[in-house]
Order: structure tokens, then C-alpha cells, then sequence
């Protein structure tokens, strides 16, 4: 199968600091592709990288067979890839719906810009479907700085969603979660990707999450890739145990 | 902004949406602080016209025009959030203009103003081009600056009258012989235009594009990663300020008959932040009573004491340590929950 993802030779420098050094890596379509590494290892700037918040210095970033390499994020959400924020990014100051809406406006493709906003069926049909699925009905008109801070992830999330992408990355989904929260998060990040066959890219910190939920690990170690495979693989590799594994447990 | 207050659809603004049952259109507390306005505006007129005064009639269509402006610094201060200190260079900038084509082309209102907004659009263009780049004092000092390099031109260039500015514009002349000259007369045109311009800015901020706007205002972050290019949006959004500035400015002359530099200057930039500010930032129809009350007060307290800008100075530090949201920000919710009170106790009866 013709990976979805395709990261080859990328690299970032912050001034001296070699943040990314020549990482190469692929997603599968479909699959839950996850990048693990202990803290500055290089995993946000990798997921940067990919997301176009930053440049790479030097390699490409292939979608679905397309150079997206350096691309606007709000290019990439045209060929089909979106992400979270591991710092909640939401709308504090308007309501649940309206950070929804807003975000699934995408699905109107730039029509009725200037129409009213009941006129975009589209956006709003994507809006009540969200709030189901995300069981955030009862919150649709609280603002959503007033969310507990799960409820805020779980938006977070779906606002992601909210244009249909075929990709979503997912930075620390489960960031600060208490543990039954998190439970959720993974059954839900489990489902998107089983039931809607949506392919996800993950950045964590909890190995035992990561672990349990991906089908294919990549583990960032000081800005290079120390290993990937099957999570069975990583867990068996030597080096990961003595880099990551050997320091935390 | 208020949030919402019964269990209709209520947008972030507190715009009530039409119900779908068979109840008539509720309306809400924005809509009747407009009317009231509007109706005010036009009962002054009124007065005015039937004890035929001037001086006032031209006081209030002066503080319309100064409402234009206000409306334009709403749109980027209560929307996008960008505080411009140099909006008066599009004022003045449509004074001038519309002076010059009055005075040397046409008496035409409408030449006037169809010149001044081509002006105003391309000055805004490339002003936002240059400002958009930069976020919050960054841009309030790039927007200061660029309208003090405009005014020192003027100021300094001979052919404008330098800092006599313009005398001696002929009034204009409107439709079927209504002229600008006529103080009644003139004060419904503007009044008409300003109502016209708030309409329009009332209907597009409850667009896809004008939340948009609030959304950048709220997290410019994350909506890039929404799909669309907030500098799009602020740009078109700068411009379109542009524009409104640039068409109110160009009433000026037609109402006083002339135009000089001070009209780009920093004060009449900073009266129109005030006027937006004193009247609650981001509801449209407050910078519209902002000017009104300010203008006025300005006017009468100046009549008295040439040092009226104390007075203004401390009503404003008080507006702004008491009520932040300035007066109708406060009286927007105020009169809403008044109304649905009201409402449910009609529906219990």
C-alpha cells in the first residue's frame, strides 16, 4: 500500500540548536502512526515540520503522493491534512458551536462568504454531527473558554475534524488528562480511526497509551529517529530501551 | 459581549436569530438601541428644521461624518482586533479628495464620492499592505506613523494649500436639486449614508466573513489551520475600513466648505478611538452615539471654556475605569435581559 505520509531526510535548526536532523518516516493509510521521544527530542518540531507551522531546513514532506514540503497550514487543509494543538488553541471568547462552526466552515468551499450564515446547510449539518459524536451537545451554547479542561480537549479535537480531513495529527491528545478522561481519548482516537478509517499521526508522552493504541511507532532520540517498527518491535529494541525506556521506568 | 441569554439561537454578539415558530421576530436589545438612534437622529432633524436652526443642524451632520469615521475604527478594533491610530489619513484623505474634484471637476456628489473611494481603496491597500504585517502596538504605531508622514506632505505642499488647506469648495450637488448647502437637507443624506453603511456592517459581521473576523480577533493562531488566510481577511477588512473612512471624510468639505491638514492629524484619529471606545468597542451602533455625545459635548463645553479637552479627557479615563464595554456595551445586555424578562412574563400571563 502507498503510504499516506511520506517524511524523507527532514531537518530543522534553530540557530545552533539541530532541532530535526534527517528523519525519514512513513503513515500508513488508515493507521495510527504514533512518535514517541523524551522531552526535547525533537517530537514537536518534527510534527511542526509536518503541519507547516515551520520550515524545514532541508527534505520533503510527501501527502498522498504530493509535495506539501513548506506548505501554509491552511494549504495543507486543502489536500486533506489537519491537526490539534497539545496546548489547547480554541476560541475561548465564543460558544462550543460557533468554534465548531467556524472550523467546518472549510466544508462550504469558500461559497456564500457573503450570505447569511444560515444559508451554509453544510457547515451546520457538520456542526450537529460533531457535537454528537463528541457528546457536547448539552455544552453547544457555552463559551468555550467555560469548558472543564477535558471538554476542552474533546473540542479540540473536534474541531479538527470538523473539515473531514484524511489525516489528522494529533499533538498530546491526552495532555494533562486524569486518567479516565484519557481512557476515553484513546477509545475515541481508536474509533476515529477504525470506524472512519481516518489515518492519524500522534505525538505522546504517555508510552502506555502509545503503546496499546498504534499500529506503528517511530522514536525520536536528541533530533534523530532511534527507531521504528510494530510497538512490539520498539519495546523489544535495545537502543529505545536504553534511551527512553531504561530512563523512565 | 453578552452571552447567551434565554434558550433562542443567540449569536456571540447577542443578535437574536429569527424564531422558525409562528411568534413574531423577536427584537433584540441591538437592533432596538439602533433604532432609537436613527429615530433620535431624525426627531432632532426635525426640531431643528421647524425652529430653523443651523448651527446645530450642522453640528449633528459633523458628528455623523465623525460617526463614519468611528464605524471604520470599530471594524478594526471590534473585529480584527487592530487599533489604528492613523485612521484619520483616510478621512482626511477623502476630504482632500473630494475637495479637489468639487472644486476643480464638478459640483457632483456622487463624482465626489465615487473618486474619493476609488482613492480611499488603493490608499488602503497599500497601507494595509504595510500595516497588516504587524500585530498589536506594532500596528497602532505603523498606522500612527503613516498618517503623520501623509499629513506633514499635505502640510507642507503647496499645491494643497499647505497648512491653510482648501477654502472656498462649492457645495454639491446631490439629486434633483438638493444640495449640500441645505442644512436639513444634507443632514438626511448623511444621515441616510451613515445609516446605510451600518446596516451593511451590521448584516456582514452575522456572514461566514464577518465571524471570520471575530474569530481572528479571538485566536488568529488557529485559524490558519482552519483552512483559510487570516491575512486575507484583515487585509480586505483594512481596506474596507479604508473605504468607510475615505467616503465619510469626503462629506466633510461638502458640510464646511473647506479642508486642512489638521484633518489627518493625530487628534482626529485619536477623537475617533475615543468616540469607539466611550461608546463600547465592537457594537457598531455605539461608535455612532459615541460621536453623537462626544461631538456635541466637545461643541458646547467649548463654547464655555477652551479647555474642553480636560473635560473629554476625564469622561473618558471614568468610561474606561467604569465601563470598559463603554455605554452601550453595558446597555446592550442591560436592555436585553429587560426584554426577555418582559417577554416570559407575557408568556406565563
Amino acid at each position: 500500500m502507498n503510504p499516506i505520509l511520506s517524511v524523507k531526510g527532514i531537518s530543522v535548526q534553530f540557530g545552533a540548536l539541530k532541532a530535526v536532523q534527517d528523519v525519514s518516516f512513513e503513515a500508513q493509510p488508515g493507521k495510527i502512526t504514533a512518535v514517541i521521544g523524551p522531552n526535547g527530542a525533537g517530537k514537536s518540531s518534527l510534527f511542526n515540520l509536518i503541519s507547516g507551522a515551520i520550515r524545514p531546513s532541508s527534505g520533503s514532506v510527501r501527502f498522498d503522493g504530493e509535495d506539501v514540503t513548506g506548505r501554509a497550514p491552511h494549504q495543507l487543509l486543502r489536500y486533506g491534512l489537519s491537526r490539534s494543538f497539545q496546548i489547547t488553541n480554541l476560541f475561548f471568547e465564543l460558544p462550543v458551536r460557533e468554534n465548531l462552526r467556524l472550523a467546518a466552515q472549510y466544508l462550504e468551499q469558500g461559497r456564500g462568504l457573503f450570505r447569511p450564515l444560515a444559508r451554509s446547510q453544510a457547515a451546520a449539518a457538520r456542526v450537529d454531527e460533531l457535537l454528537e459524536q463528541f457528546d457536547l451537545r448539552s455544552k453547544a451554547d457555552e463559551l468555550a473558554g467555560y469548558l472543564s479542561h477535558g471538554e476542552q480537549r474533546r473540542l479540540e479535537i473536534a474541531v479538527s475534524l470538523a473539515s473531514r480531513p484524511r489525516m489528522l495529527l494529533l499533538d498530546e491528545p491526552t495532555q494533562g488528562m486524569s486518567h479516565g478522561d484519557t481512557r476515553e481519548t484513546e477509545a475515541l482516537i481508536r474509533g476515529l480511526s477504525r470506524n472512519h478509517g481516518l489515518s492519524i499521526l500522534l505525538v505522546e508522552h504517555d508510552v502506555d497509551l502509545v503503546m496499546q493504541l498504534s499500529d506503528f511507532v517511530v522514536v525520536m532520540h536528541q533530533g534523530q529517529k532511534l527507531a521504528e517498527g510494530t510497538p512490539a518491535e520498539v519495546r523489544a529494541n535495545p537502543a529505545v530501551q536504553a534511551a527512553y525506556f531504561g530512563e523512565k521506568h | 459581549m453578552s452571552t447567551p441569554a434565554s434558550s433562542s439561537t443567540i449569536g456571540p454578539r447577542g443578535g437574536a436569530v429569527a424564531m422558525a415558530s409562528s411568534e413574531r421576530p423577536r427584537r433584540s436589545a441591538a437592533t432596538w438601541l439602533a433604532s432609537l438612534f436613527f429615530a433620535g437622529a431624525l426627531l432632532f432633524g426635525g426640531i431643528a428644521l421647524a425652529l430653523g436652526d443651523v448651527f446645530y443642524l450642522r453640528l449633528a451632520t459633523e458628528a455623523l461624518i465623525f460617526g463614519g469615521l468611528a464605524l471604520s475604527v470599530d471594524l478594526l478594533l471590534g473585529r480584527v482586533g487592530l487599533l489604528p491610530l492613523g485612521q484619520a489619513l483616510f478621512f482626511g484623505l477623502g476630504a482632500y479628495v473630494s475637495a479637489l474634484v468639487l472644486k476643480n471637476w464638478s459640483d457632483s456628489f456622487w463624482l465626489a464620492l465615487g473618486v474619493t473611494l476609488a482613492f480611499s481603496a488603493v490608499a488602503g491597500l497599500i497601507g494595509g499592505l504595510i500595516a497588516i504585517r504587524a500585530k498589536g502596538v506594532y500596528f497602532a504605531l505603523i498606522s500612527f506613523g503613516l498618517a503623520q508622514v501623509l499629513s506633514k506632505v499635505v502640510y507642507n505642499t503647496r499645491e494643497l494649500g499647505a497648512s491653510d488647506g482648501i477654502i472656498g469648495v462649492p457645495s454639491a450637488n446631490i439629486m434633483m436639486g438638493v444640495s449640500s448647502a441645505a442644512p436639513s437637507g444634507f443632514f438626511l443624506v448623511v444621515l441616510t449614508f451613515i445609516g446605510a453603511l451600518y446596516l451593511v456592517l451590521r448584516y456582514l459581521m452575522d456572514t461566514p466573513v464577518g465571524r471570520q473576523l471575530d474569530a481572528i480577533r479571538t485566536n488568529e493562531h488557529r485559524v490558519s489551520f482552519l483552512g483559510d488566510d487570516p491575512w486575507r481577511y484583515k487585509l480586505g477588512a483594512f481596506v474596507a475600513a479604508a473605504c468607510i473612512a475615505g467616503c465619510s471624510g469626503a462629506l466633510y468639505p461638502m458640510l464646511r466648505g473647506f479642508v486642512s491638514p489638521e484633518l489627518m492629524f493625530f487628534q482626529v484619529s485619536g477623537n475617533a478611538v475615543i468616540n469607539v471606545i466611550v461608546g463600547g468597542t465592537g457594537t457598531l451602533i455605539g461608535p455612532l452615539y459615541g460621536s453623537a455625545i462626544l461631538t456635541g459635548l466637545r461643541s458646547v463645553v467649548g463654547s464655555f471654556t477652551t479647555h474642553h479637552h480636560i473635560v473629554i479627557g476625564v469622561l473618558f479615563v471614568m468610561v474606561v475605569i467604569l465601563m470598559p464595554r463603554g455605554l452601550i456595551g453595558y446597555a446592550t445586555p442591560a436592555l436585553q435581559r429587560w426584554l426577555d424578562a418582559r417577554r416570559n412574563q407575557k408568556e406565563n400571563r
